[in-house]
């Protein structure tokens, strides 16, 4: 398994892609770091290009120029190295609803080599947190969305990934959950490793992260602690809410 | 204001044949519109070429049998073919569109009547079925209107109301099987493995209905009055021929007397029927359908707390990368009906066909055959082939190689892309997983021919040994091509596998591959050599396939991996 270490966990080095057919870029010319033991917000408005930032750091896209390079390995030229760094929980986690919750983390687990040792100890903690112990042998058919959803998590913490990349992963948890996976993600970046993540809620944003990126039509416009982001919008006092509407105010609204 | 069963019926063929989605994306987006274009230009061409062919047969056919005064039995044998085919397949194709489409969640909210919504699909299922009758039952029609005396207005106008109106009754009668079983199956708790059981002894007893109305005609002891009536009476084959499903010999009056009082006669009687059939299917999915589709709705009965009683290492075993793919692979597949109904109909319907021709038809001519194969000196030999032969032509119908990537959906391959594994792995699984499928499924087929065939332990090996080579070989350039080209974009399962026109393509290059393999083959036979011979050379073609497929793998696999974009 590979193990955090290096200088910084994610980076993109001048990111670019533009869909086929379409003469709008959805990243443009996107770079920036996460180190290891930090946990990165990632936030913008519908349509952004947060996802599509996403998407290619977890090797679901390839960007039209620049790098990516994880926990050392670039994505493009190297992916399965690597992925096998990356803990990824899309948007919206479609699982083989076929499969029993405990098939589908036995293949995760396959795939990423976890001992079978290690697995039992893993499985068993994530599942008893996420409250899905009970339920593991059943089919995921018969799993609530936000048992998806904490099924998806338990997926990718399971090799206990130096990074751990998640877009908008509140989405569809139970208030007791949301505070249970907030503490993980902390605890996780407590152990050298890092979190990436994209939200709407920005005042999870806010208490959670270590460093905030705001993108807005393809482009990474700010970027930083609060305290950075407080000096960039030149009032002390304001929330991430302001300087995220402010910093993303529609041209023909300024 | 448009006619809300209309609406949905143009949104459904919309989505279906992903009119807008091809719009947007070929010609708005031009994204791979080469791709569009190589599409449209192939299936253009493959079409023309078979209906060539359709049309050519017919008229062989025609000739021969107005040689003998039958000739409106081309007419019915084409024609009950394609209603009988319509039958078997049909029950699958249903129970995909009425049951596991992805639009069901949308629709079942709007307030609309069951019968609204099965209209709707039920045109989508016509639609599709119109697509294969083109390229069959048209030329066909061609070639009869071109030999027979008929009056052109007349023939074409009952042509074109006969080719709207065939696919009716059989799918109206596999679409009220298929709802009455859906609905008991409903009742129950495992409803996936009773759908696939209930979908096979539907297709079971639609052959058996068949094979009675058939053999019953032909019994022992008429024969003398059959030929009686053959010789005296024109066209009287047509009669007994289409006794399998009578429809077809109403279709063929209509088209062969357009124009005279039994034509119309035949077309009033087809017309009706066909509303009537059409009429009853309503009326039972009106009752049943909701019921069906929403015990579908319903989660499994959960339960809870097994993970804690069963907790151990038995649970947690490890497995390799690729082997875990594969498992996964064939749980997934095996637990989802619509892929078994699809997929594992050929496994099924050889042996139960084989043992119905060879042990219940008492056919005479079939027996001579079969005993005249036996006594040649390299049967053993050729049987050896014919297994061979038969695991490859498995793989080929059953379309779960060229589909293998498919099958994700857009929703679910997102999980496999993410994963540390390269492209060359994941196509791997998934062709072993196929090829173990197959493998397992021709054991009822093997059995049989086994049985009937006798061979030695020696060709029984070597046959065996090649048809497992040759048909992983096809599998290895089946998932190869899903790769290149996944349908990711579907709205009910059985657009990923047998209306995937990937598994179409594997038709044509399995025909090739078959050919290339067959012909040296023959060749061989002919010019006297040894069977052994003809059996290395064929090891070696596979061995060549096989490696070359491989060989590609390894080049473009991964390219062709990271191309599949989300």
């Amino acid at each position: 398994m590979a193990k955090a270490g290096d200088a910084c966990l994610l980076r993109l080095e001048g990111v670019r892609k533009t869909y086929r057919g379409s003469s709008t870029k959805a990243v443009d010319n996107l770079s920036l770091e996460v180190a290891p033991g930090e946990i990165f917000g990632f936030l913008g408005p519908n349509g952004a290009g947060k996802t599509t930032t996403i998407k290619m750091i977890v090797g679901l896209l390839i960007p039209d120029s620049g790098r990516i390079i994880v926990n050392g390995k670039d994505m493009v030229k190297d992916p399965v190295a690597a992925k096998k760094s990356i803990g990824f929980v899309p948007d919206n986690p479609n699982l083989y609803n076929r499969l029993t919750g405990l098939e589908y983390l036995n293949l995760v687990a396959d795939i990423y080599r976890v001992s079978a040792a290690e697995r039992i100890r893993r499985t068993s903690e994530l599942l008893s947190m996420f409250d899905l112990t009970s339920a593991a042998g059943d089919i995921i058919e018969s799993y609530s969305h936000g048992m998806k959803q904490k099924l998806a998590l338990t997926g990718a913490l399971l090799h206990n990934p130096p990074l751990f990349i998640l877009d908008e992963p509140m989405v569809g948890l139970d208030p007791r959950s949301s505070k249970l996976f907030k503490d993980l993600m902390r605890n996780h970046c407590d152990q050298g490793y890092a979190v990436f993540f994209s939200t709407h809620i920005l005042e999870v944003a806010e208490r959670l992260c270590d460093r905030v990126g705001i993108i807005d039509k393809g482009k990474l416009i700010a970027c930083g602690s609060m305290d950075e982001l407080r000096t960039l919008s030149n009032e002390a006092e304001e929330s991430l809410e302001t300087i995220f509407l402010e910093l993303t105010e529609p041209e023909e609204a300024v | 204001m448009k006619n809300r069963v209309l609406s949905l019926i143009l949104a459904q063929l919309n989505m279906n044949f992903a009119i807008s989605h091809s719009r947007y994306y070929y010609l708005k987006k031009r994204q791979r519109l080469w791709e569009g274009i190589l599409i449209v230009v192939s299936v253009i061409m493959t079409a023309a070429l078979l209906s060539f062919g359709v049309y050519k047969l017919a008229c062989a056919f025609y000739s021969q049998a107005a040689a003998i005064n039958q000739e409106r039995l081309t007419l019915v044998t084409g024609i009950l073919a394609a209603q009988v085919l319509m039958l078997i397949l049909g029950v699958a194709l249903v129970i995909a569109v009425f049951y596991f489409s992805n639009d069901l969640p949308i629709l079942i909210p709007l307030p609309l009547s069951p019968w609204e919504i099965l209209t709707s699909k039920f045109a989508v299922i016509l639609a599709n079925e119109y697509l294969g009758l083109l390229v069959f039952i048209v030329p066909l029609f061609a070639a009869y209107g071109m030999r027979a005396d008929v009056s052109i207005i007349s023939y074409t106008l009952s042509s074109i109301i006969v080719f709207l109106t065939l696919p009716v009754i059989p799918v109206a009668i596999a679409s009220i099987l298929a709802v009455i079983l859906m609905r008991i199956v409903g009742f129950t708790k495992r409803k996936d493995m009773l759908t696939i059981i209930g979908g096979f002894l539907l297709v079971l007893l639609i052959i058996g209905v068949q094979f009675y109305m058939q053999t019953k005609l032909s019994a022992p002891g008429d024969e003398q009055e059959f030929m009686i009536q053959l010789l005296s009476q024109a066209n009287s084959l047509v009669a007994i021929a289409g006794k399998q499903f009578p429809p077809s010999i109403w279709a063929t009056w209509a088209v062969s007397d357009s124009g005279t009082s039994k034509g119309l006669l035949s077309l009033g009687l087809f017309l009706g029927v066909s509303a009537l059939s059409f009429g009853l299917f309503l009326a039972v999915g009106n009752k049943f359908f909701y019921q069906g589709v929403l015990s579908g709705f319903e989660a499994p009965t959960a339960k809870r707390g097994t993970l804690v009683k069963k907790s151990g290492r038995a649970q947690f075993s490890e497995r390799t990368p690729l082997l875990s793919l594969a498992v996964t692979e064939m749980k997934l597949f095996s637990r989802t009906p619509v892929f078994v109904l699809n997929g594992f109909i050929g496994f099924l319907m050889f042996p139960v066909m084989l043992v119905v021709l060879l042990f219940m038809g008492n056919d005479p001519e079939i027996a001579g055959l079969w005993g005249s194969l036996v006594k040649m000196p390299e049967f053993h030999s050729i049987g050896a082939l014919l297994l061979a032969a038969y695991f490859f032509l498995l793989a080929m119908f059953s379309g779960i190689p060229f589909s293998s990537f498919s099958r994700e959906g857009k929703a679910n391959i997102w999980f496999l892309r993410s994963l540390p594994i390269s492209g060359r792995t994941a196509a791997m699984g998934k062709a072993l997983a196929a090829e173990i499928m197959i493998v397992v499924g021709a054991v009822p087929g093997l059995a049989v021919l086994e049985y009937i065939a006798r061979l030695p332990m020696t060709s029984l090996i070597i046959g065996v040994s090649l048809g497992i080579f040759s048909s992983y070989a096809l599998c290895i350039w089946g998932v190869l091509l899903d790769m290149a080209r996944p349908m990711l974009d579907w709205t009910d399962q059985q657009k990923a596998i047998k209306s995937n026109l990937n598994t179409a393509i594997g038709l044509v290059i399995g025909t090739v591959v078959l050919f290339l393999m067959g012909y040296p083959v023959y060749i061989l036979f002919r010019r006297g050599y040894s069977g052994l011979v003809a059996q290395a050379i064929s090891g070696v073609i596979i061995a060549v396939v096989l490696a070359f497929g491989l060989k590609v793998l390894g080049v473009v696999g991964d390219r062709l991996w990271s191309s599949i974009e989300l």
